[in-house]
Order: structure tokens, then C-alpha cells, then sequence
């Protein structure tokens, strides 16, 4: 009942201000249809330490505003945050609000698992064109974006120094380029450093495949055949006989550490495959200020390279959340209000709401400023959003890497890699 | 024996009248309600933590089951698929190998500085606390974490080889040819607790054995071979039979070093670790439920081997 009433305020919300007045609706906006507002609402996030400061403070904020609504955070890291999240959720136990990530929204929102966040108010009007959409799961707004991304290469300016080679010009680079100059890096920074610590992964095969007209996934499924990424396979033979990546086995180490132990952060290597928002975390463990390049192309062309603008995170809410209407709200406050903003400026993306964005843009710190100028040049070279991996598509990066251990390590040929890599991602698709 | 003799005869002799009949049926009834009392709590977590879930795994390896929605049922669909499952064979390859090669190593380990331990040296106490001590953090994930960089490619071990001038440059736990033969080193590292069972083995056996042994001239390998191996047998079978089960389901190790991959190359892919993937990393739980119920088969079968094949060298001495 309570629950029929906030979805009539909501959805008409001309009907509710003619016919219940003004006070119905301050007091629907001041806590919603459930009883009195009083929520007891679990919050989940993976992060940083950055991040997880910044979280807590804006929790703190938030309960202070509004009294009646009490915050459990759930802090927890990538790596094991989706095995908790898929127990709790199997134990009816999710949290009232999930941060989510593109590559496990299909996942839970074609299951059924996560809210239809419109439903229940759910406020993108100020969101810049294109950054709501991913969000959306057979139509349903499932995840509102929380802060705007794109795959880039950081660089350490420090590093480059002590090889005594030259920032490269990241417009007109080719992935050939990219090898050579990591190549020379290694070969003359000494120390066991080298040219870039990663650039194998799913991302970078998606920038590589639309570069070839082809994608990562169709609405149809897998988007390329084990001819399409033969090249691949052979490019990353390239680099490793080039030594612009580490030793096989440094690789499969780095891939179990976290972003303060990788490579990059801890000065063993001058470039490193990361996501544009990544930079302030990765500042703040190596005490570096990282330089953001654009990946590079097969023509040698920006404009050619693809790029695309991705929800560095999302927020959602469980489909079986005692307090939806509350859940929403403070989603909505997450990420339409300047309080929240101010705290979290664009540790997670730069803001999707551009009247944020404009709030916040003051106060970023350098390398915010420069991720935000980042986002905003690169819009001549963006193509078209990918779509969100579908169901056991989320894994595709683990399958890849994989094969790329077994290519490096030489126990297979990139052929029989390409073909073994797209027979087991087609299985993986439910 | 006496005990339950004694008890069988309680009720043995038959009262005549119906009265006194029921009255005993009653008592024994009360009897029975006090010891299913006293039983209560270990049935209670024999239903909930073993019956139940047992029950319901099994049901889920018949479903198509993702955690987020209702399993759905789909017959013996997850058990063909096992068939045509390369990580599958691969991850029972990895297992048999870790089983079959870690656990006689660890036997014979244990075995032998149990052995020792068994000298009746001074400060027996300490040193037996000190080996007992891997097996208490063997499984635990801090163990784990410190041999992940123990073992890595600039760990510790690295660092050392490097000082007396070899070229180590490849990581034990990173590199498929070395990263199982480093887990197995891990688990064999951690014979505490077999050895504490055999320590208290060896101390069973009469000291008068190895006097008329050597009254008689025997050397020290046939009192070992004649008297020592054939006494501690039982001993050994029972170390044996656990130490499989447990090697079978070996996880953490593999799990921490690995960061839950099985890399490289799914060369550290223990069969629980794949299941865990398959459950949670890949939402195939009904799968992964029938992936236990193999490894259920597995076991049950190698423990029956293990019964079968000791009545040709297992001694009871009685």
C-alpha cells in the first residue's frame, strides 16, 4: 500500500501536486511513502583508499541531512567484491544500493536482481548526452552513471626521464610506435623497468577491434571470430620479444595485485593501461603526477581510433530492497547534489551531470582538471558506445589472459590462442 | 564391549502384566527423550549444516541455477557438459597430481621427523610445538599472502638465489612450470599435524621389539622395516585416508596465490577452486553443485581403494 502511494506521487507527479497539495509533496520528497522515511539502507562499493574516504565522508553527510535513514557501508575490493555481492544476492540478502560495474550490469539486470530506478524517481535529467544509456538493461534504467571514463594510458613523466626518452605524441601514435617506444624504455631505464607494465587486456582488445571494424559484443553475442584476434595474439608475441612488456611471469603477478603494487605505482614501469578516473588513486600511491595518453591507433590517427566514453561505475539498487523509494533518493543525491560532489569531485569518473561537473571543476586537483580536459578533447574521436557485455560475457578479460599466459609463457601459437580464447568466450555467453 | 552388553540386558527380560509393561515403555521412553536431548545440538547441526545443504547440492546439480533467479530444472544436462569440459580435465589433472604427489611426501616427512622427535631428545615439547606449528597456518590465507611473495618473481627466495649469483628471474608461483610443484611444497610443509599422530604411533609401540631386535643383531633399517613400518601401519592408513581428503579439497593455497584464477596458465586450477569460479565467478551454481557431487564420487572412491587395498599391508596387532 505504502509502496502504491509513492509510485503514484512519482509517476504523476502532476496528479499529486493538484490533488494532495503542496504538503503531500514535501513530505513525499522529504522521505517518501514508506512509513515515515526511517531506512536502514546497505551500501556496497568497491574502491580505493582515496575512494573510500570520499565514500564515507559523503555517507556521513548524507545521514546527517536526513536523520531517519541509517547507512551500513560495505566497502570491499574489484577482486572479491562480485563473489560477495552474487552470495548475498542469492541469500535474498543484496544490499540497498550496489555499485555496479558495465561489466556485470547485464548479469543482474537481465536476471531480474536490480530496481527500475525511473520507477521509483530516479533523476538523469542533467546527465550529458549518451552517458545514461548504459545504464539501461531491456529498457529498464537499472544503473545510474557515476562518473564518466575512458580507457587511456597513464604515464609516469618521471620514468621517461630517467630512460631519457621523449613523451610520445599520442595523436598520431600506431600501436607499432607504442612497442617501439616501450621497447627503448626498457632497454635503457635499466633496473628492471619497463616500457609499459599493461596493455593486454579487454579494453585495449575493444579499442583494437573496432579499430578493425569489428566489436568486444553484438546484441547477437560475440562480436568477432578467432581470425579477428589472431592479430592480436601476435602483436602481443611483438612486444614481448620487443621486451615493451614484462617477463611472462611478472604479468600473470600482476594481474593478483592491486593498483598501489602494480607496476605503475610503484615506478617499474613507464606506461600502464588504465581508466581515465584511475589517475588521482594512482598519484596518490606513487607520488608521481601521471600524464593521461590516448590509446593508440592502427592509422596512426586519432580520429580513428574509436574511443568511447564508458560509466566508470554505476549505481544500483536491489530489485529486492526493503526501501526503494529511499534507495533512489539517495542515489539521486549521490549524484545531483553539489554537497556530494564536493566530496567526491571526480574520483569516480568525471560527474555526468554537467551542472556538477561545472561545481566541482574549481576544486579538482591537477590531474582531475587534466582527466576532465582529457574527456572533453577526445569527443572528436569517439565512435560509438559499446554495449554492455551480456550475460558470462563479464569474464572475457579473465578467458583472454588466459591464452595470452600460455602464448607468452610459449606453450601455444597465437592461432591455436585466438581459436581456443573464442571457442571458450562463445561457450561462457548464456 | 561390557558396557553394551550390560546395557542390551536392561530390557532383555519381559515384564508379565501390561501395566508394568507400559510403564517400562515409558520409562524408556524418557530415557530416550534424555538422550535425544543430550544429541540435540549435534543433530541439530547435522540437519542444518550437512543434511540440508547436502540435499539441496544435490538437487541444484540437476537445475540451472544462476544465485540470482530460481533454479530451473534441466536433468543430467550439467553432468554431460562435464564431459566435453577442457578446464574441467584440466583442473582434475592438476588435483590428481597434487594429491598424488604431496601427500607421501608429507606422509614420509612427517614420518620422519616424528622419528626423530621420537629420540627422546631434550626440549621435545618446543621442537614438537615448532613443526606442529605449519599445519595450524598452512590453510590460512596470511601463509598464502606471505608466499605469494615469497615466491614471486622479486620475492624473497629470488632475492636470495640472486646473492649467491644465479639468474633467478622467473617467479615460482607465476610460472607454470614451477607454480604447482611450489603449492605442493606448501602443503608438504605443512606435516604437523600427521606428525603429532604419528609421534603418538611410534610411542605405542613396546620398546621390547627393538631390545629383542637387537639382542639379535638387527640393523637399524630392518627394526624400522620389521617392526616399526608393520606396528605404525594402522597409523599410517589413518593419516593416509585423511590426508587424501583433505588434499582434494585443497583451496585456499590455490585460491590467495593464485588471486582466485588459477594462473598461470591453470596450472594452480584445483578442482575447487574451478568449482568456486564456476559458482561464483561464472553464476553456474547448479554446475557447480554437480561438480561437487563428482568430487564426492572422487573421493568416496579413492577412500574405498584405500580400505580395499590395506588389508594387504595394514597390521592390527591384536
Amino acid at each position: 500500500m505504502a509502496l502504491n502511494r509513492r509510485q503514484f506521487l512519482t509517476g504523476g507527479l502532476a496528479v499529486a501536486a493538484t490533488s494532495m497539495g503542496l504538503t503531500a509533496c514535501g513530505g513525499g520528497s522529504g522521505g517518501g511513502g514508506s512509513s515515515d522515511g526511517t531506512a536502514d539502507l546497505q551500501f556496497a562499493w568497491w574502491g580505493n583508499e582515496v575512494r573510500n574516504k570520499n565514500t564515507a565522508a559523503a555517507i556521513d553527510a548524507y545521514t546527517k541531512a536526513n536523520p531517519k535513514v541509517k547507512v551500513s557501508p560495505q566497502p570491499g575490493e574489484f577482486a572479491t567484491y562480485w563473489d560477495k555481492l552474487a552470495t548475498q544476492t542469492a541469500g535474498n540478502k543484496a544490499p540497498d544500493i550496489i555499485q555496479m560495474d558495465m561489466a556485470y550490469i547485464a548479469e543482474y539486470g537481465k536476471r531480474k536482481a536490480l530496481l527500475d530506478l525511473e520507477k521509483y524517481g530516479a533523476d538523469v535529467s542533467k546527465f550529458v548526452e549518451g552517458s545514461v544509456d548504459s545504464g539501461r538493461i531491456d529498457g529498464k534504467l537499472v544503473g545510474v552513471n557515476a562518473g564518466i571514463n575512458t580507457p587511456a594510458l597513464m604515464a609516469n613523466p618521471k620514468v621517461f626521464e630517467k630512460a631519457g626518452v621523449k613523451m610520445p605524441d599520442d595523436k598520431t601514435w600506431t600501436w607499432d610506435q607504442l612497442r617501439e617506444v616501450s621497447a627503448e624504455i626498457t632497454a635503457k631505464a635499466g633496473g628492471g623497468i619497463v616500457g609499459i607494465g599493461q596493455l593486454f587486456n579487454d579494453a585495449m582488445l575493444s579499442a583494437f577491434l573496432r579499430q578493425h571494424g569489428k566489436e568486444l559484443f553484438t546484441e547477437s553475442g560475440l562480436g568477432f571470430e578467432a581470425a579477428d584476434v589472431v592479430p592480436w595474439f601476435d602483436m602481443l608475441v611483438a612486444f614481448g620479444k620487443a621486451k615493451a612488456i614484462p617477463a611472462a611471469s611478472v604479468i600473470t603477478e600482476e594481474i593478483a595485485k592491486s593498483l598501489d603494487q602494480q607496476a605503475l605505482a610503484t615506478g617499474k614501469s613507464a606506461m600502464y593501461m588504465y581508466w581515465s578516473n584511475q589517475v588521482e588513486a594512482l598519484n596518490k600511491a606513487s607520488g608521481a603526477e601521471m600524464v593521461v595518453l590516448r590509446f593508440p591507433s592502427v592509422s596512426g590517427k586519432a580520429t580513428d581510433r574509436k574511443a568511447w566514453y564508458k560509466a566508470s561505475m554505476l549505481w544500483s539498487a536491489s530489485s529486492r530492497t526493503k526501501y526503494p523509494e529511499e534507495a533512489v533518493k539517495m542515489i539521486n543525491w549521490w549524484v545531483n547534489s553539489p554537497e556530494c560532489a564536493n566530496i567526491n569531485l571526480a574520483e569516480r569518473g568525471v560527474p555526468p551531470n554537467t551542472e556538477m561537473l561545472a561545481a566541482v571543476k574549481p576544486k579538482l586537483s591537477p590531474a582531475q582538471t587534466a582527466v576532465a580536459k582529457f574527456i572533453e578533447d577526445i569527443k572528436p574521436e569517439l565512435a560509438n558506445t559499446p554495449i554492455a557485455p551480456p550475460p558470462g560475457g563479464g569474464k572475457i578479460g579473465d578467458i583472454m589472459a588466459r591464452q595470452q599466459s600460455d602464448v607468452l609463457f610459449g606453450r601455444t601459437s597465437p592461432a591455436d590462442a585466438a581459436t581456443k580464447f573464442v571457442d571458450e568466450a562463445k561457450s561462457n555467453l548464456k | 564391549m561390557s558396557v553394551v552388553s550390560e546395557l542390551s540386558h536392561i530390557h532383555v527380560d519381559h515384564p508379565k502384566s501390561a501395566e508394568a509393561r507400559r510403564a517400562q515403555r515409558k520409562a524408556a521412553g524418557r530415557d530416550n527423550k534424555a538422550g535425544y536431548l543430550f544429541l540435540l545440538p549435534w543433530l541439530v547441526g547435522l540437519v542444518v549444516i550437512t543434511i540440508i545443504p547436502l540435499v539441496a547440492s544435490l538437487y541444484l546439480s540437476f537445475t540451472d541455477y544462476s544465485l540470482i533467479e530460481a533454479p530451473t530444472w534441466t536433468g543430467l544436462d550439467n553432468y554431460a557438459r562435464m564431459i566435453d569440459d577442457a578446464r574441467l580435465h584440466k583442473s582434475l589433472e592438476v588435483t590428481f597430481i597434487y594429491v598424488i604427489v604431496s601427500v607421501p611426501l608429507q606422509l614420509a616427512l612427517a614420518l620422519g621427523v616424528a622419528m626423530l622427535l621420537n629420540q627422546g631428545m631434550r626440549g621435545l615439547a618446543f621442537y614438537r610445538s615448532v613443526f606442529y606449528l605449519p599445519s595450524m597456518l598452512g590453510a590460512s590465507v596470511a601463509i598464502a599472502l606471505l608466499w605469494r611473495q615469497m615466491f614471486g618473481t622479486d620475492g624473497l627466495v629470488n632475492t636470495v638465489l640472486r646473492l649467491f649469483g644465479l639468474d633467478a628471474t622467473t617467479g615460482w608461483i607465476s610460472d607454470p612450470k614451477y607454480a604447482l610443484g611450489t603449492l605442493i611444497l606448501l602443503h608438504v610443509w605443512t606435516f604437523g599435524s600427521p606428525m603429532v599422530i604419528f609421534l603418538a604411533g611410534l610411542r605405542q609401540i613396546p620398546a621390547m621389539y627393538y631390545e629383542a631386535a637387537a639382542v639379535d643383531g638387527a640393523t637399524r633399517w630392518h627394526r624400522f622395516a620389521k617392526i616399526t613400518l608393520p606396528l605404525l601401519s594402522p597409523i599410517i592408513f589413518f593419516n593416509l585416508v585423511l590426508q587424501i581428503i583433505g588434499a582434494f579439497q585443497s583451496f585456499t593455497q590455490a585460491h590467495v596465490v593464485s588471486n582466485g584464477t588459477g594462473a598461470p596458465s591453470d596450472s594452480t586450477l584445483f578442482y575447487t577452486l574451478y568449482l568456486y569460479q564456476r559458482g561464483f565467478g561464472e553464476f553456474e551454481m547448479g554446475y557447480a553443485a554437480a561438480m561437487a557431487w563428482l568430487l564426492v564420487v572422487i573421493v568416496g572412491a579413492a577412500t574405498a581403494i584405500n580400505f580395499f587395498a590395506s588389508k594387504y599391508w595394514v597390521f592390527y596387532d591384536d
